[in-house]
């Protein structure tokens, strides 16, 4: 952009007001986020699909319904299929990409690891991800299974030979796809950008603790990318001490790539979406052996490297709360989907950022006026002292109608003030 | 009943498992016999997943086990042993959503507690929960959700049961969001938070 930006005052104050609550300080008033998700396509009068398709459109869109609503900071639906596109993605769905065009973007889960190939992840991530789980995971990949084994297939001028294996056109095709699978993210980063400027031309800030590392608690990463909900659950019983070492090397990896994906674009966060830790899944043994120490283990990792990361305690995390008192003081923020938002600022209200307190089920069937008292209840309990942030329990708004919307946005604004 | 058989399965020892049920059989005990202990083994789990004393692993590889076993078992036996059972169950995740976890979970239960489940898997239209409630006269329906998107489509599918004159079909729902103000938006008779809530349902229900 030619011209610097210069934030106006309400673009400073929004900021502020997210920053102090960050920090368990008490700002002005309770911030409020909105992620609308889906939501635009509705209130645009547009497919899902054409809503990731259609960026300048969505961009107008997500535009209206901020300067409606009024909250501090906005975004819309999540990520993009081109990158699913290009690659032959089997893990995700889109609306357009294997799903009908009215559709919602859904994970869909596979055993894309099998249990007999810990050993061969162990010994070498890389070459088990580049030539054994890419062409599993995404079909326009497969080709890269033709390689050689990485480990020492072109270390050096002896082993030059091995660029024959380049040549294979399977191989070509990937590497094509790898190139259109760049190209696409190189677009979408781009209207992201863009985006976050129009927004902060606008007067809103981006969704700073949204934008950083992704990255995943060890133990959701081998459930979910690797091997299935299905899987893991067997592991735990039947291979513990491979799990384990796997979660190991997961957690130094993930640790290591989100320092220096931090240090090289100068974001100060990680977000990190919580799956297998909810209560109901494990028992608090498994639970204290498998899924707490490596995340605990994270975090302490990325706050000491002076990155904030925010969790999404998914599911119900009742039976796990007294876990999250053992973080440090005001460095991270939780997202809290069922856990009871009055129980949580009971339990870690002067441990870190509370972020959520609108049930998605009542904004999608209460009355404006009951999502007005539950909005002014936990303004006053939830919101007492600062360290909190409004936002719904998933931040997806789809289906959930304007008035109900408003309602929500105006009782925060009203009650929100301290 | 072979008490070494139910402690096998109930301590999760599944090499044991396959053992046992390989040493009984040359015993010349009966693959009933050796299916009763297995049930006894599998109230005991369900049991403890009920109290909160087992959870997910335990139930899948529980599971597994069972798989093991009948598939020793089948070649041996003239006929599938046929039990009461306490009523008949349709369930599914329906239209647009894909999760199935939570629901095979619930299936798993259900079956466990001596109900005839029929489970149409994910993303199931309307019509073909109607359909499979006509041709399987089941009287208890279970749909599943995940996602925000899931509660209209449940909707649909409790009013595709009103527009097809089944109104004794009882329906619950369940899933991630699901609570009473869904029920009230759905139509649905009633919802569960978990699985033992599923099974108490039906169980109220015949």
């Amino acid at each position: 952009m030619a011209d610097e930006f210069i934030p106006s005052p309400e673009f400073l104050a929004r900021a502020q007001r997210i920053q102090d609550a960050f920090e368990l300080r008490q700002p002005d008033r309770i911030p409020l986020i909105m992620g609308f998700g889906y939501f635009l396509a509705d209130y645009g009068g547009i497919t899902r699909q054409e809503l990731h398709d259609n960026w300048e459109k969505s961009q107008e869109i997500l535009e209206k319904a901020t300067l409606q609503f009024q909250p501090d900071t906005a975004f819309g639906a999540w990520g993009t299929p081109e990158q699913s596109k290009a690659l032959g993605d089997r893990m995700t769905k889109w609306p357009g990409y294997r799903l009908g065009p009215q559709a919602s973007f859904q994970f869909d889960e596979h055993e894309f690891m099998k249990a007999e190939d810990y050993d061969a992840l162990l010994h070498d991530p890389s070459d088990y991800a580049i030539r054994t789980y890419l062409p599993r995971a995404f079909s326009e990949l497969e080709g890269l299974a033709l390689l050689p084994n990485l480990g020492m297939s072109l270390y050096g001028y002896y082993s030059l030979g091995n660029t024959l294996s380049l040549l294979a056109p399977p191989v070509i095709a990937a590497f094509e796809a790898l190139k259109k699978a760049a190209e696409v993210t190189a677009v979408f980063t781009g209207q992201q950008v863009e985006s976050a400027m129009r927004m902060a031309a606008l007067g809103f800030p981006g969704p700073s603790f949204l934008v950083g590392a992704l990255i995943e608690a060890p133990f959701d990463f081998m459930s979910d990318t690797l091997r299935g909900m299905r899987g893991i659950m067997l592991d735990m019983l039947r291979i513990p001490d491979k799990l384990l070492a796997a979660e190991d090397m997961v957690l130094k990896t993930q640790v290591d790539y989100a320092i220096s994906f931090c240090r090289a674009t100068g974001f100060k966060n990680a977000f990190i979406p919580l799956h297998r830790g909810s209560d109901g899944f494990m028992s608090l043994a498994q639970f204290e052996k498998f899924y707490w120490p490596q995340l605990k283990s994270m975090i302490l990792q990325l706050v000491e490297a002076g990155i904030t990361p925010t969790m999404y305690y998914e599911g119900v995390w009742t039976e796990r709360l007294k876990y999250l008192k053992e973080l440090p003081k005001g460095k991270t923020a939780g997202l809290f989907q069922d856990t009871d938002i009055f129980e949580v600022k009971e339990a870690v209200g002067d441990t870190l950022c509370i972020m959520g307190g609108m049930p998605i089920p009542l904004l999608k069937n209460g009355t404006p006026e009951a999502i007005r008292q539950h909005t002014e209840r936990v303004c006053e309990e939830v919101g007492k002292d600062g360290g909190f942030i409004m936002t719904s329990s998933v931040l997806e708004l789809e289906g959930i109608s304007p008035e109900n919307l408003q309602a929500w946005a105006d009782a925060t604004h009203e009650f929100g003030v301290y | 009943m072979s008490q070494e058989l139910i402690d096998a399965i109930t301590e999760m020892r599944e090499d044991d498992v396959v053992a046992i049920t390989n040493q009984l059989l040359d015993q010349g005990v009966a693959p009933t016999d050796i299916l009763m202990s297995c049930k006894q083994a599998m109230d005991v789990i369900g049991k403890r997943f009920e109290e909160g004393d087992a959870f997910i692993p335990e139930l899948i590889l529980a599971g597994e086990m069972m798989t093991s076993v009948t598939d020793i078992l089948k070649p041996r036996m003239a006929e599938e042993a046929t039990s009461d059972k306490l009523g008949k169950i349709v369930i599914g995740t329906v239209q647009g959503d894909i999760h199935d976890i939570a629901k095979d979970i619930v299936a798993f239960m259900l079956d466990l507690n001596g109900f005839d489940v029929t489970d149409l898997g994910v993303d199931v239209p309307p019509e073909k929960f109607v359909q499979t409630v006509q041709e399987t006269g089941a009287t208890i329906v279970g749909l599943s959700g995940f996602l925000t998107l899931a509660f209209d489509p449940m909707k649909d599918t409790v009013t595709a049961f009103k527009a097809a004159g089944l109104d004794d079909v009882k329906i619950m729902i369940g899933g991630g969001q699901i609570d009473e103000n869904i029920r009230q938006y759905t139509g649905a008779d009633a919802y569960g938070r978990d699985a033992m809530a599923a099974v108490d349902l039906a169980k109220g229900w015949v």
